[in-house]
């Protein structure tokens, strides 16, 4: 399965995927007249500030299976797309209710407008995966943006394995700061890392105990 | 890096010397400019809208142009405010660098006045001393020298603090001067007002959008009616002012059995001494010690075009074409002032037996052999520096010499003196022509190259059209050399032209597209619009004139193109300038402008598009004239179904 995976520690702040999503989300797709546009086309992916300054977490779907927003749509607006194995909104059935934005694990559904003229109307917007660019073999716009490999396309496994590589090393110095009785959370890239996966820990039992769970 | 394929080389260059080439340098693993950009895929949204800023240190900040955003700066500036810094102050910069460049040449004027140079002289001295006369300073039974004397004295004053105005505004008409002193831009000192914008976009000055582009207009025009024109005058001055020469242009211009230097920059100031240097005897008859049939002296970007108006030097190609020189394995030296010259020849350089040698003090290259530039020694390093080029044909790997086209031929050395000389001295022919429709018009097309066009497709394309319309066309800088390269700057491509442009044309012996000079030297076609608009008696912006940058990257063709739209010439842009992300900006300077200054900017990145712009603008400033016009809407419709 091939998904889009966030390395958080490369993260740098540029915004630079946040600028290239809204702009494939556009009827131009022109970065320079995009943002003339009526309804103005919105991100999907989400650049917030870190807990320590100068730390950022882009943050976008994660395309969950079961998808706890699918879930809970009453309209069945939201529907997986088999074939790339992506979680879609609808804009037609959409009634804006709300529900999947309090269920999503990740806080990654907003509500913009969307059509034109008459039928422009506000409903659930969120990260389609770029699925007609991965269709057409290309990776997802915000991945290309991104200079620093904070953001990456790939296998699943591949990924975390890789991360496992980068990661082992700052799991050590962890390990080691804290038999050291050094405040682990003082500074640096280590910190942001353990920060990250507390935070991370914090949202899995919050997802378990919403949606009942088995995973 | 970069994992991207390789795009096909048409969709790179129009030019086959280039195409070929870029598949030499793919095949040898060579990086290239084009590799470059794709690397660099997909570039900084904010910065192409304007909308970042890094002024100072509360920030970096940007602005959402999606609103979802913060809409300002840490320091409260909104999108017009960054947008307009931004501008203000890619203005500074470009006039900064053609005033720099005016003032080296001032300077080695000076010297040259006080018998402190060697391989400097006054060549034309007529023009000295028509310059003085228009600038007030007496000629009367006086010698050259004090003459000369007076005049850098009077254009060093320029660059300071104690004028009301710069000495060539006086050449355009009054009409317009009291329009820039309304508006308050009449261009004070070269070096203030680039000084007063680095201040007024500081945090904290000037924070009224319309206010700041207000100056960039004034530091523009102290670029156009300054430092480039007294670069122009002056060069004219020291080194001879262009008369029509033909020459040739392309790769083929490298001789596979000769030493090949190449000159590269901006500044004629050198490479007209080396021009002098590569004529020694015993410097050829070592480069035929060493196997080479003689010495051959190219040009690359202005400085080739410098020498190629006033010496016609061969011209080996523009902007783009400077690392893929060097990849003809036939080039034995470099030889680099300042501007445009690529940090990477250098580096392309290791791959061969290519030296680079840089000139100025104030443009270094790590890998460069470094040869600093003395004018009170100009001739000796002018030697020396022909001498490392001689010595490294040694060093040529003859299997590698691929020169991959035969040269073609263009003239050049239109100075608006050689127009008036061609037309009888006088701008009444060129007028009278005008005026009964003959020619519709004329255009400038300058600028640079920019990889993220097809190289010269918009120069040649965009020319084309409007020659074919009977539009005259003025061409410099890059644009020149693409032109030449596809064949439209010999007489005899009068015959692409509209009837009544190749009447004009074959009547007078020259081509639909005139050669004049290097980028500093757009300030000849200020003259001559500024001519035009005295002999009529109107101003310049009521003229069926317009510019064009078809290919523009660089800071200067910002700067030209601000001049030129305040004063007056409605200006077409081939590249989206950083500017779209503010709304109000983007609309005074599309729309608002021509209100206020008689012209406007537009973007148009089609050639095609372009040529029916234009043509629709000079029309209907034919119309306003009351000159026999065309119908707009027949111009769209006719290009429509063509």
């Amino acid at each position: 399965m091939k998904l889009v995976f966030v390395n958080p520690e490369r993260c740098i702040g540029c915004l630079q995927c946040e600028f290239a999503c809204a702009v494939e989300h556009s009827s131009s797709k022109s970065g320079t007249t995009a943002w003339a546009e009526e309804p103005v086309p919105r991100s999907r992916v989400h650049v917030d500030p870190g807990p320590v300054m100068g730390t950022s977490y882009p943050s976008r779907c994660r395309h969950c299976d079961p998808a706890p927003c699918q879930q809970v749509c009453p309209t069945s607006a939201i529907t997986r797309d088999v074939e790339q194995d992506l979680v879609l909104v609808d804009p037609e059935t959409c009634i804006s209710c709300a529900m999947c934005a309090m269920v999503c694990p990740f806080d990654a559904l907003t509500f913009h407008p969307v059509g034109v003229g008459a039928q422009m109307r506000t409903v659930a917007v969120k990260c389609d995966g770029c699925i007609d660019r991965v269709r057409r073999g290309e990776t997802p716009a915000c991945v290309e943006a991104c200079k620093v490999g904070a953001l990456v396309f790939g296998e699943l496994n591949d990924l975390v394995a890789e991360g496992r590589l980068r990661g082992s090393g700052a799991v050590l110095a962890a390990v080691t700061a804290a038999e050291a009785g050094e405040d682990a959370v003082a500074e640096g890239p280590v910190a942001t890392w353990r920060s990250w996966g507390a935070a991370a820990s914090r949202v899995e039992s919050a997802a378990t105990t919403v949606g009942g769970g088995s995973r | 890096m970069s994992t991207r394929e390789f795009r096909d080389v048409r969709a790179l260059s129009i030019a086959p010397d280039a195409q070929q080439m870029i598949e030499v340098a793919r095949s040898e693993g060579i990086e290239t400019v084009w590799d470059r950009l794709a690397a660099q895929q997909p570039q900084c949204g904010y910065c192409a809208l304007g909308v970042s800023c890094r002024n100072c240190a509360m920030g970096p900040c940007r602005i959402d142009p999606f609103g979802a955003g913060p809409q300002k700066g840490v320091c409260g500036a909104d999108a017009d405010v960054i947008v307009a810094r931004n501008l203000g102050r890619t203005i500074a910069a470009g006039s900064s660098a053609h005033s720099d460049h005016g003032r080296d040449i001032l300077e080695v004027f000076a010297a040259t006045a006080h018998g402190e140079t060697t391989g400097y002289r006054i060549t034309d001295e007529a023009k000295l001393m028509r310059l003085a006369a228009e600038l007030g300073i007496a000629t009367e039974s006086r010698t050259t020298t004090a003459v000369a004397v007076e005049l850098a004295d009077l254009l060093m004053e320029n660059y300071g603090t104690r004028r009301a105005a710069l000495s060539f505004v006086e050449r355009t008409p009054k009409v317009r001067q009291d329009l820039w002193d309304t508006l308050g831009v009449t261009p004070r000192g070269i070096d203030r007002e680039s000084v007063e914008m680095l201040h007024r976009t500081h945090m904290g000055v000037d924070n009224d959008y319309v206010n700041i582009l207000l100056h960039g207009l004034r530091t523009s025009l102290a670029d156009g009616w300054g430092g480039s024109m007294i670069a122009t005058e002056l060069s004219d001055v020291m080194f001879g002012t262009p008369t029509p020469v033909v020459s040739t242009v392309n790769l083929g211009t490298l001789k596979p059995d000769m030493v090949n230097i190449a000159l590269h920059g901006h500044n004629p100031m050198l490479s007209d001494v080396i021009v002098q240097a590569a004529e020694d005897p015993e410097l050829i008859a070592r480069a035929h010690e060493l196997g080479a049939a003689g010495i051959n002296l190219v040009g690359l970007c202005c400085t080739g075009n410098e020498l190629l108006m006033r010496r016609g030097v061969p011209m080996a190609g523009n902007h783009l074409m400077q690392e893929l020189a060097i990849t003809t394995g036939a080039l034995e030296a470099m030889v680099v002032d300042y501007q445009c010259i690529m940090p990477s020849v250098t580096d392309v350089a290791k791959c061969y037996h290519t030296v680079v040698i840089s000139t100025s003090d104030k443009a270094k290259f790590p890998g460069a052999v470094h040869m600093s530039f003395d004018p009170s020694r100009g001739m000796e390093i002018g030697k020396d520096i022909v001498r490392r080029g001689v010595e490294a044909f040694a060093d040529r790997n003859p299997s590698r010499v691929r020169i991959p086209v035969e040269p073609v031929q263009l003239m050049a050395g239109f100075s608006v003196e050689a127009i008036l000389g061609a037309l009888g001295g006088t701008p009444a022919p060129l007028v009278e022509a005008i005026a009964d429709g003959r020619i519709r018009g004329a255009v400038g097309v300058v600028g640079c190259n920019n990889p993220k066009l097809t190289q010269d497709y918009g120069h040649v394309t965009l020319t084309r059209r409007l020659i074919e319309n009977d539009i005259l066309v003025l061409v410099t800088g890059c644009s020149a050399v693409a032109n030449g390269k596809a064949g439209q700057m010999m007489p005899a491509a009068a015959a692409m032209a509209g009837p009544g442009l190749r009447a004009t044309c074959e009547a007078l012996g020259i081509p639909p597209v005139l050669h004049m000079g290097s980028c500093v030297d757009n300030t000849r076609i200020l003259v001559l619009a500024a001519a035009l608009a005295n002999h009529l008696g109107v101003d310049i912006s009521q003229l069926p004139l317009a510019g064009a940058a078809p290919e523009w990257y660089s800071e200067k063709a910002v700067a030209i193109g601000t001049y030129v739209v305040a004063s007056g010439i409605t200006t077409v842009l081939g590249v989206e300038p950083p500017i779209f992300g503010s709304r109000n900006v983007t609309g005074l300077l599309a729309g608002g402008l021509d209100d206020v200054v008689g012209a406007k900017f537009a973007v148009e990145a089609d050639p095609e598009k372009a040529a029916v712009i234009i043509r629709r603008h000079i029309e209907a400033k034919r119309a306003a004239l009351g000159l026999p016009a065309l119908d707009l809407d027949a111009i769209t419709a006719a290009v429509a179904t063509a």
